[in-house]
């Protein structure tokens, strides 16, 4: 009983729905600058309401790192009209729920709602983006939190203390060196000006973006933003960031000594910002190596070789040039040179050898399909629409990643492969484990 | 069809805003000769086809010698089958941009593949051929295993996922079979043979259920699905283990184990709880919510939002087919372990002396009624597993179309009778993970006899 005989003929895969995707979002900016993209979906009483604010932590400064974070973390705390703990409790008793996210580049609110909802949340998210409250004694008690996060990403994941060093040995100049959630002694340090300075510089309505997808109309939205969000002024938005990182002119290695039973390993290559033609490149190399169990480094070293547990691969969207990144974890018995010296062959193999036809069609088709699946939920489509009008400039650039995706050829691979993947460029951390309990 | 939740007004909403209830959308349930229980729930949209495999048994059904048995079983399923090697396999998988997962968990294996539509015939063969006439190959058994081995050594190095398992292979004990958490003694005993005669006696007619949720034409799936799973053998249905309620202990148990670089304890405060298909589960979901179960419940607002002692404390009724455990979950730096764990445990004392008040009751309510949609109805995957829940659980639709009506139903007596019942304050478990020489002595004030480990040692609690 089998349907499949022999090799399978890997045939295309397109955005058959791109156009209705397309019609369906309608944008308007406000008068202060403050863009607004709905795309109306009434499958579920719900809706997904994106806020993009274009700060992350490349804003800060030394002595003041994880600020933005810190910050996404008050925003929360109460403002004039909606005071502490408010905004969360008016949430939940409309049956709504609420995240964020900061990264280098951007700081994100996510909230999920009923439709009966909406004017509340145009009046809660007015009211802390106007008129944000700065109490002491909360802001003492959110340092607690935003520390004990750190400890939980960072200091007790071996995983996340690697990738910290790991980034900061890559960049010495840029404002990518600092870690998102910031340095422990920034954490214990921040001041109520700091934060109020943070405010001011970064949360601007012309500094931000407004996605809304679900079960809403265009019209309906554009009136309560008109009334809620418009009257804000616009002012100046953060500076631009004057620091480029200067070219890297050799390998960097740096180890982490830890108590672990198993090492880890994370090597970074230079690459550049999101809207570089070669960024997609680096997506499809990051799928032939690392996605499913056919990809290269999956077959040969999780499989095949039995070196490593685990391998990803890929580059994350940035506003600056960022870096590509390969995490590993070692099996047990396996000298992290062992694993590392595979890593290298396989990168030098993409540059010597074209890609066959076969296995970037492959790629290309697990690329499509993954985007199709992140459109399935409205909270998907708008964390997608606002990243794309955010790091590429224009949402609309969504509907033809087909194309952008389907343009990539195994010469472009090979030379986007022979650019970036050298040794000068490379940064190697490894957490080597300390034998040994510590004695206390 | 743009409409993908049918909506009909629910009669009497107590709370102001009026939520609609959510409907499941229409569905067909058959079952083959052979015993199989077929789903079909198309409703087109984005070009996907999901396919979602149930096989009964899961923990439950393995020997306490050979925990991770059904795990390692569901792993090995799709790495070489009666047509392709394990290589072949991922490369089709792969070409058609399609997923596969296979896990276990307490009551079943579950296989959740995704296929773009025009794939549908492929995909359905590829997922048949894995859960059906999989090979086991020699070489990729051994494989598998020895690659588990090592996730247990990463794991450990992780507190904040080890202590799960800490917790389950204390809390429920080695009699239990929630308590049989797969470690390197088990692991070790694994033969390929145990694979072969489980796959034999539990992928069998009498124990799938298969979904198949998406775009795609109900007609051409059901031959499709008649063709494959249609003739798996009928085999012997699994037959249920009769329930085992974990007994409250008679006096406080504590286990401590020892992660001398960690910087701050992860703890969980546990005690007996319910089933499933409990009568009392839908007054535990709203309990629960305020207790330990969103942002604003008792247990964040206090250890995390007042005194910032920790980045999030939550608590959880475990609902698998067997009594579970309900417990409070959180971490904090070693030096306020005392603190947050006596805070919790007063959070725990009040709400078992005072219960809950009308306004936090419809709170909970409007809120499971508003995030239930987004969370469980929205995508066609989703409503799959909540057919494989109705169906393994032995619920009716019920569950879903009338959920709101029974949460409204529910009475403050009633919530508060709940509340006394099952959140009980004496004779917990406690599992505690951190630097035990700075925590040692805290451990002490919550029992009598400390059980110590450290995070190096083999196995879990035992």
């Amino acid at each position: 009983m089998r349907f499949l005989i022999g090799a399978l003929v890997v045939c295309s895969i397109l955005l058959a729905q791109d156009t209705r995707l397309a019609q369906d979002t309608k944008t308007q900016t406000l008068s202060n600058g403050m863009k607004v993209i709905v795309q109306e979906d009434h499958g579920i009483p719900n809706v997904a309401m994106y806020f993009f604010y274009r700060i992350g932590s490349r804003n800060e400064r030394p002595g003041a790192t994880g600020l933005s974070h810190f910050f996404e973390h008050m925003m929360f705390n109460g403002a004039k009209k909606y005071g502490p703990g408010q905004f969360d409790k008016r949430m939940d008793d409309s049956g709504g729920n609420n995240n964020a996210y900061t990264s280098n580049d951007v700081t994100v609110y996510t909230d999920w709602f009923p439709s009966t909802a909406l004017e509340l949340m145009f009046d809660m998210e007015a009211d802390r983006i106007r008129d944000l409250a700065f109490d002491p004694k909360i802001i003492e008690s959110e340092r607690g939190v935003v520390y004990s996060e750190r400890r939980s990403s960072v200091d007790n994941s071996n995983g996340g203390m690697l990738q910290e060093l790991a980034r900061a040995t890559a960049f010495i100049a840029h404002p990518y060196h600092w870690p998102v959630v910031g340095w422990p002694s920034d954490i214990e340090s921040w001041t109520m000006d700091d934060l109020k300075a943070h405010f001011a510089m970064g949360y601007a309505p012309n500094n931000c973006v407004m996605v809304m997808v679900g079960d809403v109309h265009f019209d309906q939205v554009m009136q309560l933003a008109r009334r809620y969000l418009e009257p804000i002024p616009r002012h100046d938005p953060p500076p631009p960031v004057r620091t480029k990182e200067p070219p890297q002119q050799g390998e960097r290695r740096v180890t982490l000594s830890k108590p672990a039973q198993l090492p880890l390993q994370i090597v970074l290559y230079h690459v550049p910002e999101a809207t570089n033609p070669d960024v997609p490149v680096l997506d499809v190399i990051g799928t032939l190596l690392t996605q499913g169990q056919s990809s290269r480094l999956y077959t040969r070293m999780v499989d095949k070789e039995q070196l490593v547990l685990g391998v990803f691969g890929g580059v994350q969207d940035a506003l600056d040039p960022t870096v590509f990144s390969f995490n590993m974890q070692p099996r047990s018995g396996v000298d992290p040179a062992t694993s590392e010296k595979v890593l290298y062959e396989e990168l030098a193999r993409l540059e010597s050898e074209p890609v066959p036809e076969a296995e970037l069609r492959k790629a290309k088709n697990q690329m499509l399909a993954n985007l199709y699946r992140q459109l399935k939920t409205i909270q998907g489509r708008a964390n997608l629409l606002g990243s794309y009008e955010v790091f590429q400039g224009d949402y609309a650039k969504l509907f033809a990643r087909d194309k952008t995706i389907e343009a990539v050829t195994p010469a472009d691979i090979q030379r986007v492969a022979r650019q970036y993947f050298s040794a000068k460029n490379r940064t190697v951390a490894t957490l080597v484990p300390e034998k040994a309990e510590v004695k206390q | 069809m743009k409409r993908q939740v049918l909506l009909a007004m629910a009669l009497c909403a107590p709370t102001t805003l009026a939520t609609a209830q959510v409907k499941l959308p229409p569905y067909t349930r058959e079952a083959l000769p052979n015993g199989t229980v077929i789903y079909l729930l198309p409703r087109t949209g984005l070009p996907l086809v999901s396919f979602r495999v149930l096989v009964k048994g899961g923990a439950e059904s393995e020997p306490a010698s050979l925990a991770g048995l059904s795990a390692v079983t569901a792993e090995l399923l799709r790495r070489g089958t009666a047509g392709h090697t394990a290589a072949q396999f991922s490369e089709d998988l792969d070409g058609l941009g399609g997923t596969f997962f296979a896990g276990t968990d307490e009551q079943s294996t579950s296989i959740t593949a995704e296929f773009l539509q025009k794939d549908f015939d492929r995909g359905i063969a590829l997922v048949s051929e894995a859960a059906l006439h999989p090979a086991f190959p020699e070489d990729e058994v051994r494989k598998a295993l020895s690659r588990r081995l090592d996730g247990l050594r990463s794991m450990k190095d992780n507190p904040g996922g080890a202590i799960n398992s800490y917790y389950r292979s204390f809390f429920f004990g080695s009699t239990h079979p929630y308590g049989h958490v797969p470690d390197e003694a088990s692991l070790d005993h694994i033969r390929r043979d145990d694979i072969l005669a489980y796959h034999k006696r539990m992928y069998v007619g009498r124990n799938l259920i298969v979904i198949v949720a998406g775009d795609f034409d109900p007609a051409a799936a059901k031959a499709r699905a008649a063709e494959t799973f249609g003739a798996a053998p009928a085999g012997t249905a699994y037959a249920w283990m009769a329930d085992q309620a974990p007994t409250r202990n008679t006096s406080p148990k504590v286990l401590l184990i020892d992660k001398p670089d960690a910087t701050q304890t992860y703890f969980i405060i546990a005690q007996p709880g319910v089933r499933r298909a409990t009568p009392d589960r839908v007054a535990l979901m709203l309990v629960n919510t305020l207790f330990g179960g969103r942002f604003t419940s008792l247990l964040n607002e206090e250890l995390r939002v007042k005194t910032g002692l920790t980045y999030g404390a939550s608590s959880r009724v475990e609902m698998a087919r067997l009594t579970g455990g309900l417990y409070i979950s959180t971490y904090t730096k070693t030096e306020t372990t005392e603190k947050a764990i006596d805070m919790a445990l007063d959070i725990l004392k009040r709400l078992q002396e005072k219960g809950i008040t009308a306004e936090q009751l419809a709170s909970a309510k409007a809120y499971t009624k508003g995030t239930y949609p987004p969370e469980r109805l929205q995508t066609v995957d989703e409503i799959a597993q909540v057919l494989g829940e109705m169906e393994l659980f032995g619920l009716g639709r019920d569950e879903v179309d009338q959920l709101f009506a029974r949460v409204d139903a529910v009475t403050l007596d009633q919530a508060n009778d709940a509340i006394k019942r099952y959140y009980r304050t004496g004779n917990l478990t406690f599992v505690l993970l951190g630097n035990a020489s700075k925590i040692r002595d805290v451990a002490k004030k919550y029992g009598p006899q400390v059980v110590e480990r450290t995070a190096r040692q083999p196995g879990w609690a035992m």
